[in-house]
Protein backbone atom coordinates (compact mmCIF):
# COMPACT_ATOMS: atom_id res chain seq x y z
CA UNK A 1 0.00 0.00 0.00
CA UNK A 2 1.43 3.04 -1.27
CA UNK A 3 1.53 6.02 1.91
CA UNK A 4 0.39 9.50 0.72
CA UNK A 5 1.95 12.51 1.63
CA UNK A 6 -0.36 14.03 4.43
CA UNK A 7 0.32 16.96 7.60
CA UNK A 8 -2.42 14.80 9.44
CA UNK A 9 -0.72 13.32 12.76
CA UNK A 10 -1.41 9.65 13.74
CA UNK A 11 -3.44 9.67 17.56
CA UNK A 12 -3.55 7.29 19.64
CA UNK A 13 -6.67 5.55 20.42
CA UNK A 14 -6.75 6.32 23.71
CA UNK A 15 -5.83 9.99 23.01
CA UNK A 16 -8.60 12.52 24.54
CA UNK A 17 -9.96 10.46 26.78
CA UNK A 18 -7.07 8.85 29.03
CA UNK A 19 -4.02 10.47 30.53
CA UNK A 20 -1.47 9.32 32.46
CA UNK A 21 -1.26 9.23 35.81
CA UNK A 22 -3.36 8.17 38.72
CA UNK A 23 -7.05 7.52 39.50
CA UNK A 24 -9.10 7.10 41.74
CA UNK A 25 -7.62 6.36 45.71
CA UNK A 26 -4.15 7.54 46.25
CA UNK A 27 -1.78 6.03 47.39
CA UNK A 28 -0.37 2.23 46.57
CA UNK A 29 -2.35 1.47 43.08
CA UNK A 30 -4.02 -1.65 43.30
CA UNK A 31 -3.76 -2.21 39.72
CA UNK A 32 -1.34 -0.59 37.06
CA UNK A 33 -3.00 -0.08 33.55
CA UNK A 34 -0.71 0.54 30.73
CA UNK A 35 -2.01 1.96 27.25
CA UNK A 36 -0.31 0.43 24.20
CA UNK A 37 -0.16 2.07 20.72
CA UNK A 38 1.63 1.40 17.90
CA UNK A 39 1.29 -2.06 17.37
CA UNK A 40 0.21 -3.13 14.04
CA UNK A 41 -3.26 -5.37 14.14
CA UNK A 42 -4.89 -7.33 11.61
CA UNK A 43 -7.66 -10.22 11.42
CA UNK A 44 -6.86 -13.48 9.77
CA UNK A 45 -9.80 -15.62 8.16
CA UNK A 46 -8.53 -19.01 6.90
CA UNK A 47 -10.56 -19.90 3.79
CA UNK A 48 -12.85 -23.22 4.12
CA UNK A 49 -10.41 -26.34 4.75
CA UNK A 50 -7.63 -23.66 4.62
CA UNK A 51 -6.23 -23.20 8.11
CA UNK A 52 -3.52 -25.75 8.22
CA UNK A 53 -1.81 -24.19 4.66
CA UNK A 54 -1.83 -20.79 6.76
CA UNK A 55 -0.73 -22.08 9.59
CA UNK A 56 2.15 -23.32 7.89
CA UNK A 57 2.47 -20.26 5.99
CA UNK A 58 2.10 -18.01 9.45
CA UNK A 59 4.82 -20.46 11.20
CA UNK A 60 7.36 -20.02 8.21
CA UNK A 61 7.07 -16.25 8.15
CA UNK A 62 7.16 -15.77 11.86
CA UNK A 63 7.59 -18.41 13.97
CA UNK A 64 4.80 -18.83 15.50
CA UNK A 65 1.76 -20.98 15.36
CA UNK A 66 -2.10 -20.65 15.22
CA UNK A 67 -4.16 -21.39 18.07
CA UNK A 68 -7.24 -23.71 17.61
CA UNK A 69 -8.50 -23.62 20.58
CA UNK A 70 -9.21 -19.52 23.08
CA UNK A 71 -5.85 -19.27 23.15
CA UNK A 72 -3.03 -16.36 22.65
CA UNK A 73 0.51 -17.68 20.95
CA UNK A 74 3.02 -15.01 22.18
CA UNK A 75 6.07 -14.41 19.76
CA UNK A 76 9.11 -12.45 20.08
CA UNK A 77 7.60 -10.34 17.58
CA UNK A 78 3.87 -11.06 17.21
CA UNK A 79 1.18 -12.82 18.68
CA UNK A 80 -1.50 -15.00 17.66
CA UNK A 81 -4.78 -14.72 19.62
CA UNK A 82 -7.74 -16.80 18.93
CA UNK A 83 -10.83 -14.71 17.69
CA UNK A 84 -13.00 -17.36 16.56
CA UNK A 85 -13.23 -20.45 14.31
CA UNK A 86 -10.82 -20.29 12.02
CA UNK A 87 -10.01 -16.58 12.66
CA UNK A 88 -7.00 -14.80 14.61
CA UNK A 89 -5.96 -11.51 15.31
CA UNK A 90 -2.36 -10.88 14.66
CA UNK A 91 -0.53 -8.31 16.36
CA UNK A 92 2.89 -6.97 15.42
CA UNK A 93 4.90 -5.35 18.26
CA UNK A 94 5.89 -2.73 15.66
CA UNK A 95 4.39 -1.83 12.55
CA UNK A 96 7.57 -1.62 10.28
CA UNK A 97 7.41 -4.10 7.79
CA UNK A 98 3.65 -5.36 8.63
CA UNK A 99 2.23 -4.50 5.30
CA UNK A 100 3.78 -6.50 3.30
CA UNK A 101 3.48 -9.47 5.94
CA UNK A 102 -0.39 -9.31 5.57
CA UNK A 103 0.25 -9.12 1.63
CA UNK A 104 2.23 -12.33 2.42
CA UNK A 105 -0.44 -14.23 4.37
CA UNK A 106 -3.17 -12.63 2.01
CA UNK A 107 -2.38 -15.87 -0.20
CA UNK A 108 -4.05 -18.13 2.57
CA UNK A 109 -6.38 -16.16 4.71
CA UNK A 110 -8.74 -13.25 4.45
CA UNK A 111 -6.56 -9.99 5.70
CA UNK A 112 -7.48 -6.99 6.90
CA UNK A 113 -5.43 -4.41 8.81
CA UNK A 114 -6.88 -3.47 12.16
CA UNK A 115 -4.02 -1.39 13.38
CA UNK A 116 -5.75 2.13 14.20
CA UNK A 117 -9.04 -0.08 14.80
CA UNK A 118 -8.78 -1.27 18.28
CA UNK A 119 -7.59 0.02 21.66
CA UNK A 120 -5.51 -2.44 24.01
CA UNK A 121 -4.66 -1.78 27.39
CA UNK A 122 -2.56 -4.05 29.74
CA UNK A 123 -3.39 -4.37 33.21
CA UNK A 124 -1.88 -5.70 36.12
CA UNK A 125 -1.66 -5.30 39.62
CA UNK A 126 -2.56 -7.50 43.12
CA UNK A 127 -7.04 -6.11 42.67
CA UNK A 128 -6.93 -6.68 38.75
CA UNK A 129 -9.43 -9.21 39.03
CA UNK A 130 -11.52 -7.28 41.81
CA UNK A 131 -11.80 -4.55 38.71
CA UNK A 132 -12.45 -7.28 35.99
CA UNK A 133 -14.96 -9.00 38.20
CA UNK A 134 -17.02 -5.86 38.03
CA UNK A 135 -17.31 -5.88 34.32
CA UNK A 136 -16.47 -9.21 32.72
CA UNK A 137 -19.29 -12.88 33.31
CA UNK A 138 -16.69 -15.13 32.81
CA UNK A 139 -14.47 -16.84 35.57
CA UNK A 140 -11.46 -15.44 35.54
CA UNK A 141 -9.91 -17.22 38.92
CA UNK A 142 -6.16 -18.22 38.43
CA UNK A 143 -6.70 -22.15 37.77
CA UNK A 144 -9.63 -21.47 35.44
CA UNK A 145 -8.77 -18.63 32.97
CA UNK A 146 -5.06 -19.59 32.98
CA UNK A 147 -2.11 -17.97 31.32
CA UNK A 148 -2.73 -18.01 27.57
CA UNK A 149 -6.14 -18.49 27.63
CA UNK A 150 -8.12 -15.69 25.23
CA UNK A 151 -12.10 -14.81 25.79
CA UNK A 152 -14.60 -12.94 23.23
CA UNK A 153 -16.68 -11.41 25.74
CA UNK A 154 -18.33 -8.17 26.77
CA UNK A 155 -18.07 -5.54 29.12
CA UNK A 156 -20.95 -3.01 30.02
CA UNK A 157 -22.34 -4.28 26.75
CA UNK A 158 -18.92 -3.50 25.25
CA UNK A 159 -17.52 -5.89 22.95
CA UNK A 160 -14.24 -6.54 24.50
CA UNK A 161 -11.29 -9.37 23.33
CA UNK A 162 -9.64 -10.14 26.60
CA UNK A 163 -6.46 -12.45 27.12
CA UNK A 164 -3.92 -13.15 29.60
CA UNK A 165 -0.13 -13.34 29.64
CA UNK A 166 2.17 -14.70 31.73
CA UNK A 167 2.79 -13.67 34.74
CA UNK A 168 4.65 -10.44 36.18
CA UNK A 169 6.63 -9.00 39.12
CA UNK A 170 3.01 -7.68 40.31
CA UNK A 171 1.22 -10.81 39.89
CA UNK A 172 -1.50 -12.25 36.39
CA UNK A 173 -1.39 -9.79 33.30
CA UNK A 174 -4.34 -9.47 31.27
CA UNK A 175 -4.41 -7.23 28.31
CA UNK A 176 -8.34 -5.88 27.01
CA UNK A 177 -8.96 -4.78 23.28
CA UNK A 178 -12.10 -3.04 22.63
CA UNK A 179 -13.27 -1.47 19.43
CA UNK A 180 -11.73 2.04 19.02
CA UNK A 181 -14.92 3.95 19.01
CA UNK A 182 -15.86 2.16 22.21
CA UNK A 183 -13.16 3.79 23.89
CA UNK A 184 -14.93 6.65 25.58
CA UNK A 185 -17.50 4.19 27.01
CA UNK A 186 -15.22 1.66 27.86
CA UNK A 187 -12.95 3.93 29.46
CA UNK A 188 -16.12 4.98 31.77
CA UNK A 189 -16.75 1.76 32.88
CA UNK A 190 -13.06 1.08 33.67
CA UNK A 191 -12.12 4.13 35.83
CA UNK A 192 -15.31 3.83 37.78
CA UNK A 193 -14.62 0.05 38.69
CA UNK A 194 -10.89 0.88 39.30
CA UNK A 195 -11.54 3.95 41.42
CA UNK A 196 -11.80 2.42 45.14
CA UNK A 197 -8.64 0.52 44.56
CA UNK A 198 -6.39 2.96 42.77
CA UNK A 199 -5.27 2.41 39.57
CA UNK A 200 -1.88 4.06 37.96
CA UNK A 201 -2.19 4.67 34.17
CA UNK A 202 1.09 4.93 32.04
CA UNK A 203 1.21 5.15 28.53
CA UNK A 204 3.42 2.63 26.39
CA UNK A 205 5.20 5.73 24.26
CA UNK A 206 7.65 2.94 22.72
CA UNK A 207 6.54 4.28 19.41
CA UNK A 208 6.85 8.02 20.21
CA UNK A 209 2.54 8.53 19.91
CA UNK A 210 0.28 9.18 22.33
CA UNK B 1 -30.09 -19.36 30.93
CA UNK B 2 -26.69 -20.68 30.02
CA UNK B 3 -25.38 -21.47 26.61
CA UNK B 4 -22.03 -23.86 26.54
CA UNK B 5 -21.03 -22.47 22.98
CA UNK B 6 -18.43 -25.09 21.46
CA UNK B 7 -15.98 -22.53 20.74
CA UNK B 8 -15.70 -20.44 23.92
CA UNK B 9 -17.39 -22.39 26.31
CA UNK B 10 -20.28 -21.56 28.74
CA UNK B 11 -21.48 -18.40 28.30
CA UNK B 12 -24.63 -16.10 29.55
CA UNK B 13 -27.58 -16.21 27.62
CA UNK B 14 -27.42 -12.26 26.82
CA UNK B 15 -24.21 -12.69 24.45
CA UNK B 16 -26.56 -14.86 22.31
CA UNK B 17 -29.42 -13.70 19.96
CA UNK B 18 -32.26 -15.77 19.06
CA UNK B 19 -33.06 -16.54 15.58
CA UNK B 20 -35.56 -19.44 15.80
CA UNK B 21 -36.50 -22.90 14.02
CA UNK B 22 -32.70 -24.38 13.06
CA UNK B 23 -34.35 -27.08 10.44
CA UNK B 24 -36.81 -25.23 8.32
CA UNK B 25 -37.03 -26.24 4.73
CA UNK B 26 -37.30 -23.91 2.22
CA UNK B 27 -39.36 -24.77 -0.93
CA UNK B 28 -37.15 -25.84 -4.01
CA UNK B 29 -37.46 -23.13 -6.59
CA UNK B 30 -39.46 -20.49 -8.55
CA UNK B 31 -42.19 -23.40 -9.14
CA UNK B 32 -43.29 -23.70 -5.07
CA UNK B 33 -46.61 -22.88 -4.28
CA UNK B 34 -47.77 -19.73 -2.65
CA UNK B 35 -48.83 -21.80 0.02
CA UNK B 36 -46.12 -24.08 0.98
CA UNK B 37 -44.21 -20.38 0.82
CA UNK B 38 -46.72 -19.08 3.35
CA UNK B 39 -45.59 -21.99 5.82
CA UNK B 40 -41.93 -21.85 5.50
CA UNK B 41 -42.51 -17.99 6.56
CA UNK B 42 -45.04 -17.76 8.72
CA UNK B 43 -46.04 -21.38 10.52
CA UNK B 44 -44.12 -22.54 13.40
CA UNK B 45 -44.40 -25.75 15.51
CA UNK B 46 -44.71 -24.24 19.15
CA UNK B 47 -43.29 -27.52 20.68
CA UNK B 48 -43.68 -27.72 24.69
CA UNK B 49 -40.22 -30.50 24.81
CA UNK B 50 -37.03 -30.47 22.67
CA UNK B 51 -36.33 -27.37 19.84
CA UNK B 52 -33.77 -27.11 17.54
CA UNK B 53 -32.87 -23.55 17.17
CA UNK B 54 -30.38 -21.20 15.82
CA UNK B 55 -28.56 -18.52 18.05
CA UNK B 56 -25.91 -16.31 17.45
CA UNK B 57 -22.73 -15.67 19.20
CA UNK B 58 -22.50 -11.97 18.60
CA UNK B 59 -20.73 -11.19 21.48
CA UNK B 60 -18.19 -13.59 21.07
CA UNK B 61 -17.06 -15.95 18.17
CA UNK B 62 -19.47 -14.97 16.09
CA UNK B 63 -20.32 -18.42 15.06
CA UNK B 64 -24.43 -19.02 14.20
CA UNK B 65 -25.02 -22.25 16.90
CA UNK B 66 -28.01 -25.37 16.83
CA UNK B 67 -29.30 -25.27 19.97
CA UNK B 68 -31.32 -28.06 21.08
CA UNK B 69 -33.21 -26.73 23.65
CA UNK B 70 -36.62 -27.89 26.04
CA UNK B 71 -38.58 -24.76 25.76
CA UNK B 72 -40.53 -26.60 29.14
CA UNK B 73 -37.29 -25.92 31.70
CA UNK B 74 -34.74 -24.02 29.62
CA UNK B 75 -32.38 -27.59 29.79
CA UNK B 76 -29.69 -27.38 26.99
CA UNK B 77 -29.19 -30.89 25.58
CA UNK B 78 -26.74 -30.27 22.20
CA UNK B 79 -25.24 -26.85 21.07
CA UNK B 80 -23.66 -27.45 17.97
CA UNK B 81 -21.77 -25.13 14.82
CA UNK B 82 -24.33 -24.49 12.63
CA UNK B 83 -22.11 -24.87 9.74
CA UNK B 84 -21.51 -28.51 10.91
CA UNK B 85 -24.73 -29.53 10.64
CA UNK B 86 -26.51 -31.80 8.43
CA UNK B 87 -28.66 -29.68 6.21
CA UNK B 88 -32.30 -30.00 6.97
CA UNK B 89 -31.26 -32.80 10.06
CA UNK B 90 -34.86 -33.85 11.41
CA UNK B 91 -35.27 -32.38 14.64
Amino acid sequence: MAETATSWAPRSAWAGVVQAGQIGVAGAAGVTATLLDGFGLATLIAAPGGTLALSQLVESRIGITLPTTPKIVPGASHDAIWSGPDQWLLRASTREGFGSLLEALSAQAAVSDQSDARAAMRLTGPRVRDILAKGVMLDLHPSTFVVGDTALTSIAHIGVHLWRLADGPDGSVFEIMVARSMVGSFWSWFAASAAEFGCQVSIDRSTGRG
Amino acid sequence: MRITCPHCGARDAQEFSYLGAADLQRPEGMAASEAAMADYVYQRDNPAGLHRELWYHGAGCHAWLVVTRDTRNHAITAVEPAKTRKAGAAA
